[in-house]
């Protein structure tokens, strides 16, 4: 029996990528023209918990390049003395877009073909024990399971963040679950 | 052939997954069909045998006796001459002499009537032989029941008035009641060995046999003139008719008889009963089965099949053991009152009583299974399934009242309220059970009174005892079946209480707890089923053909059944109790 | 980490059940130890089969042992009496388990008052606790009502508030969300975090993954033994997001 593992203090790995896509700003300004600080502060209710670590510069830079790509206009609004801000709304091709992207059924890839190789070749290279890498890593996930559990169970009833929360703890569940067949297969390939 | 392989293997493997529940069933019906068994086999015994033993031994239709002086051979003759003559007599056997004398044997000396016979056959009384061979010089014939009473066989050796003679014979005749009823007790001896028996302090009598043109006139013989004359002569002793003779047989007999028929009676009626009450019991199982078919993809006629295959299965393999049973058992019963011919020595059982016991094990069984049947063939699947026969029934009041005692009666009452249809049952068979022993108590009582009344001397042995072995015997067999029933209503009940009893030992139950909380759940329906037994037993008892007018038990009988039945039942259900209580709860609570 | 840790509430050594002889011999606990401290919430995962549940009975005392020893607050329990066990179950155990087991004809509250009835608590006193505890796991208002009127959430929350009837030292589920849906699981989970935060000793056997975060220690269980153990504590939102990858 392995001893009991603390936390990494290394960065884990990505399990999964959730980009904030500039399509999700479009759609945020369809209802009415907000600034990039309102902006902001919509996408952090949304986010809930996770909305700290968003980079406040990329929503800039994002609002910026949806502007050169005609999506999006600005307009400046004077103020007394603050800079004047700009104000952003939609443009007809950027109502288009959302449309589109509303009604767009692609999903993340499911297939964690990265990991399934890396077991793989360690184990026809000799390189590593398949099934201490599946331990590790099984770790990993659970304590990470845990956190967003946590936090899940903590937010109060009704919100919305939780549901994102929710989405976390299931994918990761799901991911377990098939680390614990990853641990089957690879210990019955020892025995052989 | 596939098909009925098949179905062979679904009976075969439901019964071995429940070979107690099988078991117990099967004992059951053996109890019950060997006790159908025996009262069928009494009922047969019930016909007259003083009639068969009047035919057989050509009785008379009149019996005369007097006494001449000195033993006169003439003047007896002339004394029966009216009688002889009488309108309506077609044939007479007779004048025999008759000797009083003192007969010694086996240390006991009582009086006796010697008769003088010949070895010829008589043309009217000629007894009919029950073992041994007829008189000889030397020889004596006794009749049955003196021989019983005296424990003799042929070959013993007696003496009358000091000479000695070898017993030959043991005979039966309808001339005179048997012993003791009619005392002193007869040998039939050789006529010249009789003769010499006389003495100047006794001498010899003579009786006369008389066979009418009607056997019904005979009262009218003794009762009309010539009769009446006879009466009235100085040396005349006795003038009987049949009639007589048979209602003094039948003071007697007629206990027997009459305890053979309510005995038969209340046999074939518990034995139905106590069937029903078991298959009821099974019958709440049967729909799960039919469930379970079902959802294999059984049609509902595969499924009716296999239900009726199993219940005939061990219905007809029951029913056989209990017929041989009660085979083996009939003749410990079917042997009437000594002194009269019954049914012929080795009574077989007519091929139609052991028909009939089928057809009835077959019957009940066709009926445990028909109705669950057809409730499975029209029921959905998931509801057999799901629900066992029936959910367990919400008595709120039950509930709340059994919060306030204490652990074992907690659960004794819920156990009891969540299947308050198998609780009527328990208390049903209980109940029969406890009539059965009262009804038995009422026929032994009859008896006893029935003996005083007659001044029978039970130390001497014969009728009396025959009777009470009888009753015993009875009660015997009763009782088993009692016991066996109250075992089967104990183990359903720990059966079904399984999930509740493993449920409570992971809350914290003791298995002490739960084993009196078992057994309290038989007592609460036995103590009903004690007051209620009372009345019912008696009421069987009259249904049978009793007369409590007659002879009802004593209140302190009746009283002690109460008890005894509480103490009966709880030794009985302490042993299954404590089995269910003491099963590992891990077996039954886990999810693996 | 270990110094001034409290007695534990639980000690098992050497721990063995099979069950079967010869060839047909089954280990289902093989050689197994745990201590578990007072107020430690402790997960056993593995697949089916590898004897977490027949380890967790084992525990509680529902079935005995082949072979070692287990200690609850101090007091051996492998090979006292089948009366002592249970009196000592009332106090010191509660069970939830994967089917509820719960009374079909007794309302929740009857069935949440079932076990202080069997202690021996007065008929008020365990119907007020009930009461109490049927409002900690927030259905007071389905008091009334038969298992057959709740969802499968809700009667496991009852079960839960009846394992709690006698306040006991140490609560143990056996797949506690076995026969649950995603949404009852979360309810469940709900409640057994509120559990650890009162201090309640929790061990519980799942294959849920869900479940097993929630616990102190994790161990993970195969063939009848302990094959591995984790410490599971909790993080800031900020690893939180990194785990789910937002930012770039």
């Amino acid at each position: 029996m392995a001893e009991p593992v603390e936390i990494p203090a290394t960065e884990p790995l990505h399990g999964y990528q959730l980009r904030v896509v500039q399509e999700v700003l479009l759609a945020l300004l369809a209802g009415e023209a907000s600034h990039g600080y309102q902006l902001r502060a919509r996408l952090a209710l949304a986010l809930g918990p996770l909305a700290g670590a968003l980079n406040d510069g990329q929503v800039y830079v994002t609002l910026n390049r949806l502007e050169k790509s005609g999506l999006l206009a600005s307009t400046r609004v004077g103020q007394a003395d603050r800079p004047d801000r700009k104000v952003y709304e939609l443009t007809p091709s950027g109502r288009a877009r959302v449309a589109t992207w509303l009604n767009d059924t692609s999903w993340p890839k499911p297939a964690p073909a990265e990991f399934h190789l890396k077991l793989v070749a360690a184990a026809a290279a000799g390189l590593a024990d398949p099934v201490g890498i599946v331990d590790r890593q099984r770790r990993e996930l659970l304590t990470g399971l845990a956190q967003a559990q946590r936090a899940a169970l903590a937010e109060p009833n009704g919100s919305v963040a939780a549901l994102l929360l929710e989405g976390v703890v299931l994918r990761l569940q799901a991911d377990l679950r098939w680390l614990e067949a990853c641990a089957r297969y690879w210990n019955q390939a020892k025995e052989r | 052939m596939g098909r009925l392989l098949l179905i062979w293997r679904l009976v075969a493997g439901d019964i071995k997954r429940r070979p107690v529940q099988a078991a117990l069933l099967v004992l059951v019906i053996v109890t019950t069909t060997t006790t159908l068994t025996l009262g069928l086999a009494l009922r047969k015994v019930t016909d007259s045998p003083f009639a068969r033993t009047r035919a057989a031994t050509r009785g008379p239709d009149v019996v005369a006796e007097l006494t001449p002086p000195n033993g006169s051979q003439t003047r007896a003759d002339a004394d029966f001459a009216s009688l002889r003559h009488a309108p309506g007599v077609t044939e007479t056997s007779g004048p025999y002499p008759v000797a009083s004398v003192r007969l010694t044997a086996r240390g006991i000396d009582l009086p006796a009537q010697a008769e003088g016979r010949d070895t010829a056959s008589a043309a009217i009384d000629q007894p009919a032989l029950a073992s041994g061979s007829w008189i000889r010089p030397g020889g004596a014939v006794i009749e049955n029941g003196f021989a019983t009473a005296l424990g003799l066989h042929p070959g013993d050796e007696i003496r009358l008035n000091g000479h000695p003679f070898r017993v030959t014979g043991i005979a039966v005749s309808t001339a005179q009641c048997f012993y003791p009823v009619s005392r002193p007790g007869v040998i039939w001896l050789n006529r010249t060995d009789a003769e010499r028996l006389a003495s100047q302090r006794q001498p010899l009598g003579y009786v006369l046999n008389l066979r009418l043109a009607d056997p019904n006139g005979a009262e009218a013989l003794t009762s009309g003139p010539i009769g009446t004359a006879f009466f009235n002569e100085p040396d005349s002793q006795s003038l009987q008719t049949w009639l007589d003779i048979q209602h003094d047989d039948f003071r007697v007999i007629a206990v027997d008889q009459k305890a053979l028929l309510i005995a038969s009676s209340l046999l074939a009626l518990i034995a139905l009963a106590s069937i029903a009450v078991v298959v009821g019991g099974r019958m709440a199982e049967q729909t799960r089965r039919v469930g379970l078919l079902k959802a294999v993809g059984a049609t509902p006629r595969l499924v009716a099949v296999v239900l009726l295959a199993e219940n005939l299965l061990l219905a007809i393999a029951a029913a056989a053991v209990g017929i041989a049973a009660g085979k083996l058992l009939a003749p410990l019963l079917t042997n009437p009152g000594a002194g009269l011919l019954g049914s012929p020595p080795a009574p077989p059982l007519p091929a139609t009583a052991a028909a009939e016991v089928v057809a009835v094990a077959v019957a009940v069984a066709a009926a445990a299974t028909i109705a669950p049947a057809v409730r499975g063939a029209r029921a959905s699947t998931i509801s057999a399934l799901n629900d066992p026969a029936h959910p367990p029934r919400r008595r709120g009041w039950v509930i709340a009242l059994s919060a306030r005692l204490p652990v074992p009666l907690l659960f004794a009452l819920r156990l009891l309220a969540r299947r308050p249809r198998r609780a009527a049952l328990t208390a049903a068979g209980l109940t029969l059970a406890v009539a059965m022993i009262v009804a038995s108590l009422a026929l032994q009582y009859r008896i006893d009174v029935h003996n005083q009344a007659i001044g029978y001397d039970l130390s001497g042995g014969g009728v009396a005892d025959r009777v009470s072995h009888l009753v015993y015997l009875l009660s015997a067999v009763l009782t088993v079946l009692a016991g066996v029933n109250a075992i089967f209503a104990t183990w359903m009940t720990v059966i079904d209480a399984r999930r509740p009893t493993a449920l409570s030992r992971a809350l914290g139950a003791t298995p002490g707890q739960i084993s009196t909380g078992l057994t309290t759940a038989q007592l609460i329906p036995a103590l009903l089923a004690a007051f209620l037994g009372i009345p019912v037993g008696l009421a069987l008892y009259q249904l049978a053909g009793g007369h409590l007018q007659e002879a009802s038990p004593p209140v302190l009988w009746l009283a002690a059944v109460i008890p005894g039945t509480l103490i009966a039942v709880a030794a009985l259900t302490a042993v299954p109790a404590r089995i269910g209580a003491t099963r590992s709860p891990a077996e039954v609570l886990r999810s693996d | 980490m270990e110094d001034r840790a409290p007695n534990p509430i639980l000690s098992a050594t050497g721990l063995r059940k099979e069950y079967g002889k010869g060839a047909a011999l089954v280990r289902a606990v093989d050689d197994v130890g745990l201590a578990v401290r007072p107020g430690e919430s402790v997960a056993i995962v593995g697949p089916s089969g590898c004897g977490k549940s027949t380890l967790l009975y084992l525990l509680g005392g529902l079935e005995r042992p082949t072979a070692g020893a287990i200690e609850l607050a101090g007091q051996p329990i492998h090979d006292i009496a089948e009366s002592a066990l249970a009196r000592l179950r009332r106090r010191a155990l509660g069970f939830v388990f994967q089917a509820f087991h719960l009374v079909d004809e007794l309302t929740a509250l009857e069935n949440v008052e079932l076990p202080a009835l069997l202690a021996g608590a007065s008929p008020r006193a365990a119907r007020a606790r009930a009461r109490e505890l049927l409002q900690q796991v927030d259905l007071e208002d389905r008091a009334e009502h038969l298992p057959s009127a709740l969802s499968g959430g809700q009667c496991q929350r009852v079960a839960i508030a009846r394992a709690l009837a006698n306040a006991p030292l140490l609560v143990l589920a056996d797949e506690p969300t076995g026969n649950l849906d995603s949404a009852a699981t979360t309810e469940v989970l709900r409640l057994f975090d509120q559990l650890r935060a009162t201090g309640q000793t929790l061990i519980t056997v799942t294959h849920d993954s869900r479940v097993a975060a929630t616990a102190d220690r994790l161990i993970t269980m195969r063939d009848g033994a302990f094959v591995d153990e984790t410490r599971l504590t909790g993080g800031t939102s900020r690893s939180l997001s990194q785990i789910t990858g937002l930012g770039s």
